[in-house]
Parts: structure tokens; sequence; C-alpha cells
């Protein structure tokens, strides 16, 4: 058929022309490698904050509210102190909630003889083992007693206790935290690294009481985490914790809040916003690359006809018609665009794999870039050949031979 | 008995427009050639040769007049009839070969079968047939730089002559060539004749015109003489030619 026989020619054409092939494909390997690497960076960061958010032992019906001002994880002022044991009692007694834990939490050395590492310190009440869902696998968690009498006791998440203790029994021990001895009365069972490194057993917790008098000696609270009856009472109790805190903290009507809200809807409205606000930057990044790409094309393949004039005038002298010679011009644009964008995914995936292996940026590899990125060459290769490939056809061939 | 004609021009005019400017350079030209003649083209610089070879060749089309080839009037066809015609009934020789560069002998020679309709089944034997014919069977795998201009010459005849065309358009064939390869080329040009080829010459040489059996003398756009070679050698008239005389 004649359209396979002048894919053969344009093949045939791009052999010869090794170095304007290279140059050509340059242009859209670039493109598509950034593309590549900007949606797995992309999928990465999503699945990385999904992980956390899972591990942040959300569910539904529960909510926290962390001291001071700002949105989610990410606080205005470090030093705000408002936030009070009194708060949690008022949220306790409102409507429709079902438990609050008070927390507070610090990071700090922890030290069993020549053993030491730096964990996050809790300081929680009793509820927080029910509120988190999370069990102990050895020993028991804090009880309302250790609570009551501020006992000096410790509940080791996975990673301390193995660097601590390594393979031995930990229960029973005295460890250093600070300048005060706690002894371990429970083991967290392990969850595990997540995907993208988060460790979540690594944490101690010990009782709130404890925490405020004996090692953190301060009576603000980091957070309360509230867990209401029922996910659609969220909403309300939110509302209501807002009035409860504003009043608790002398607030006036004019100022701004001095806590805020971490909530699993609000995590995922933020992860959405995030990953369309990086969609926004993706599609415009690749947009222009593959715009310089395709130009390249262009213009090689516009240089290249000049050079190969007398081809084409020979070409038409012995039979070729003109839509032989778009054919032939727009198959080499296509090919050179298509061998551009494997280069380029193969390059895309060499340094995703390379982003994460070297622990730089969260990347996860999907199909999507790939497919992509053969749409989008063979897109380039058509809109970017088309001209080149007209303006050949169109040249007069006894103009060609002079 | 009349040998059937394979060229009929009559009263072809072409004009060059460049930016308003109108350019003369075709003024009424006849000529009919029979199959099997063997006409060289000859005349200064600026004559109007290449524009007659570029009608001659189905290249581009004359301002006003007829042009039958082997029985088709040129003037009313498309383009894509023009490739056809140029594909199947004329077979081009060019004074700068104009072979495909990096692509063997074979492959050059082969060229002109990709834009055929439908590929002959034969194609490949056809191909060493052509390039056998012009003594270049053992260098079938070589590419233009391994050639030397005398060979580069024969493979653009071999390539003329893969679709066995009607006629053999020769535009300065040996126009870079020594003179012992421009005499071997001559010679194969004579030797196709013999064999009943068509073949028109354009030339400003005249040794190489007085190869041919009749000459066309063109000056300022016009055929000021048309005459029968004295010095062709009987024993070059092609048999075609013998019998109809």
């Amino acid at each position: 058929m004649r359209l396979f026989r002048n894919l053969a020619q344009a093949l045939r054409g791009l052999r010869l022309n090794k170095a304007n092939t290279f140059l050509m494909t340059l242009g859209v390997m670039i493109g598509i490698a950034s593309l590549t690497v900007i949606v797995s960076i992309g999928e990465g960061t999503k699945s990385k904050v999904l992980n956390r958010i899972t591990n942040l032992g959300f569910g539904p019906e529960s909510f926290s509210v962390m001291s001071g001002a700002g949105r989610l994880f990410f606080g205005r002022s470090r030093n705000t102190t408002s936030m009070t044991l009194q708060d949690a009692d008022d949220i306790r007694a409102m409507p429709h909630v079902t438990i609050v834990v008070p927390r507070q939490r610090k990071r700090m050395r922890i030290i069993n003889k020549k053993e030491f590492t730096t964990t996050r310190v809790y300081g929680v009440s009793p509820e927080w083992q029910v509120a988190r869902g999370w069990t102990v696998v050895d020993g028991a968690f804090l009880s309302d007693m250790d609570m009551d009498r501020k006992r000096k006791v410790i509940v080791l998440g996975a990673t301390p206790a193995y660097k601590l203790f390594g393979e031995k029994d930990p229960l029973g021990k005295k460890i250093r935290v600070g300048q005060v001895f706690f002894e371990v009365v429970g083991l967290l069972e392990k969850k595990g690294l997540t995907e993208s490194g988060y460790d979540p057993d690594d944490r101690a917790l010990i009782p709130l009481s404890t925490s405020m008098s004996r090692l953190f000696r301060q009576t603000h609270l980091h957070s309360i985490k509230v867990v209401t009856t029922h996910p659609g009472r969220v909403k309300d109790t939110m509302a209501g914790v807002t009035q409860i805190l504003r009043r608790n903290h002398g607030l006036s009507p004019l100022a701004d809040d001095d806590f805020r809200f971490v909530t699993p809807e609000g995590i995922m409205q933020w992860v959405t916003e995030s990953e369309q606000a990086l969609n926004r930057m993706l599609f415009l990044i690749s947009t222009v690359s593959l715009l310089v790409g395709g130009i390249v094309i262009m213009n090689i393949l516009l240089v290249s006809i000049r050079e190969r004039i007398h081809e084409i005038g020979v070409r038409r002298c012995f039979g070729a018609r003109r839509s032989d010679i778009t054919q032939q011009f727009l198959f080499e644009s296509i090919f050179v665009s298509l061998l551009g964008g494997a280069m380029g995914a193969m390059l895309g995936w060499t340094l995703s794999t390379g982003l994460k292996r070297f622990d730089l940026l969260p990347t996860k590899i999907t199909w999507d870039p790939f497919i992509l990125a053969f749409l989008f060459s063979v897109i380039v290769g058509l809109v970017f050949g088309i001209h080149p490939a007209r303006k050949a056809a169109c040249l007069n061939p006894d103009e060609t031979l002079r | 008995m009349t040998v059937p004609k394979v060229i009929d021009i009559e009263s072809i005019y072409k004009t060059y427009k460049n930016e308003g400017l109108e350019t003369e350079v075709l003024k009424g030209i006849s000529i009919s050639v029979g199959e099997g003649d063997y006409i060289s083209i000859v005349g200064p610089s600026g004559a109007g040769k290449s524009t007659l070879m570029t009608i001659l060749g189905c290249l581009g089309q004359a301002t006003s007049g007829t042009y039958l080839l082997d029985g088709e009037e040129v003037g009313e066809l498309n383009d894509r009839q023009l490739s056809r015609i140029r594909n199947e009934k004329i077979g081009f020789v060019f004074q700068a070969f104009h072979l495909l560069p990096g692509v063997s002998a074979f492959d050059n020679v082969m060229m002109p079968l990709v834009y055929c309709n439908k590929t002959p089944g034969d194609a490949e034997e056809r191909v060493e047939r052509s390039l056998n014919r012009v003594g270049l069977g053992h260098r079938m795998g070589h590419t233009p730089g391994q050639l030397s201009g005398g060979e580069q010459q024969r493979v653009t005849i071999a390539r003329s002559l893969i679709n066995d065309p009607k006629i053999i358009l020769a535009d300065e064939p040996t126009g870079n060539l020594d003179s012992k390869n421009g005499a071997e080329i001559m010679a194969t040009f004579d030797g196709l004749n013999r064999e009943g080829r068509t073949i028109i010459i354009i030339t400003h040489d005249l040794a190489v015109a007085e190869h041919a059996r009749r000459i066309l003398t063109l000056r300022d756009g016009q055929i000021v003489s048309d005459k029968i070679n004295e010095t062709f050698q009987e024993s070059r008239t092609s048999p075609a030619r013998a019998t109809a005389e």
C-alpha cells in the first residue's frame, strides 16, 4: 500500500539524517521527561498526604482542634498557650460528644542507659487509645489511676522501643525522658512506615497529668481530639467548640481564632486543592515544554526541507504525488516525536525512580504519564509536522532540481 | 509505414511572471517525436532549453499550446495524473545525478517503483536487470558516495529505465563528467536507442548533440533549426527507425 511505502521512505529519511533526527527528538524528549517526572511527583505527594491522613487515625465522626491560628497542620504561631484543660472539660460537656482527648506534645530525647533516641512524646488522657483505636501488644495502656496519681509511666511506640531495647523486653524497665525517669508499662502495636517514609510508630505516650506537672511543666495543651456520636454532628460540634474556646480565651468579636480545626474533610479539601494547583502547573509546564519541542521539530524540518530539496524534486520527477511527499514528511515528524516521547518517558521514569531512591522527593510511577506521553507525541508530531510537510509537497518539481 | 508519435507539441508558449514582470521564455514551439527517435536539443544559455525540458517532462505546464504525450493531453491533467505520467512514461537523467545520498544504488534504482500504483511483483529482478544493463550489477550495494561520477550517472540511467518509460529525458547528462566517462555515458544512450528507446538529450555541448539522429537548435525561445544529423552512423539507427525508413 502506498501509505506503508511512504512510511518506509520516512523511516529511511530519518535514518539518513541522524543528526537532524537527534536534534528534533531533544525538545519532545525534555518535554515528556518533565511531564513524566511532574506527574509522578504529583502522585507521590498525593499518596503521601493520603497516608498521613490515614495515620492520623481520623474517623469521619471526629476532628481535632489545635492550638494556634492557621490552617490544618500549619500553625501560624508556635507559642499560643491559650488552650487549657478547662477547654477540654467544657467540650466534653457538650451534647453529641463521646470522647475528648486533650494532648500535649513535645519532641524529646529518651534514654535507656547508653542507648538514646529522639521521639515525639505525648501527654494524653487514657481515652486516647479508644479514640485512636490503637491496640497495645504488651503490657497495658495508661489508666485513670496513672492519670490521677500523675504516675511516671510510659507507653512506647515500636520505633523507640526497638532503638532503646533492641529485641529485649522493655516492660518494667526504667527509661529517662529529659531529666525524669519513667517506667515502661506498655508497647503499642507496630504500624510500620508509610509509603512516604512517615513513621507513626515513632512516639511515646505518658499521662497528661504527668506531662503537665512533672515533664513539660506547662498547663496549656497542644491539641484536643474530639469524637462525636455521628459524622453529621461534626459541623455543629465544631461551631459549638468555636464558641466555647473564643469565650474561654476571652477573644473579642473582632479577634481571629487562636485555634484551628483539623478535620478529615478539611484535609481532603486541602489535598484536592493542592492537587488541582499542581495539575494546573503540570498542564502549563508540559504544554510549554511540548510547544517548544514542537517548534524545534517544525524548524528543523523546515531547514531539512531546504537541505533535501533535490530529494523532494527527484521523488516528484519519478512519480511522487504531493500527498506522498506530505505523508513522508508528516510520518517523519510523528516518528521523531514518538521517538522523543519514548526517550523522554524513559528519562522521566529514571529520574522519578532516582528521586524516590535517594529520598529527594516522593514520587509514584503510574501509567498515566506514559499514555499521555504517547498521545502528546503523536499530537505534537502531527500539528508541527503539517506545515513543513505541506511546504515540501507544494514545492514546484522543476524549481527543486535547479 | 508511419512511426507512432510519442510526443506531439503544438505552438507551446511559456511565460514566467515575477513581481509583475512577464518574461516569455518559449515562443510557439512545435515538435513531434516518433517512437525510437534520438533527439538532441541544443542552444545557448537562456534559449529556453530547461523550460522546454520542464514541459516535456511534465514537471511544469505551458502557458498555452497543446502537448500530447503518448496520446494523452498533458495540459488538462491534475497533479495526481501528472505524477502517474512521470512515473510510467518518462525516465529522467540529470546533470547533477540527483541520487538519494546514503542510499544504495539498488534502492536508488528501486525508488520510482515506490510511487507506482502497484509495486510489480518482480521489482527486485527488474532493479537487478536495470543495473546489469548499465554494467553496475556488481555494485548494487554501493552508495553514491562510493561510486565515481560516471558510475553515478549510470545508476541514474538504470533508475530512469526501471519503469520501462516511453521516453528518456536527459538534461546535460555528461555535464559533470570527464570526457572518458562522458563518452561511456553517451555510448550507453546510443545502445539504448539501438534497442528502440526514445531519447531526448538537452545539451549545449555539440559533441554530445552529434550522437543524436536529429538535432534541434533553440534560440530565444524558438526552434531555429531542426535537422537530421549527417554524421549519425547508420549502424546506430534504431531498428524501429530503420524499418520506418
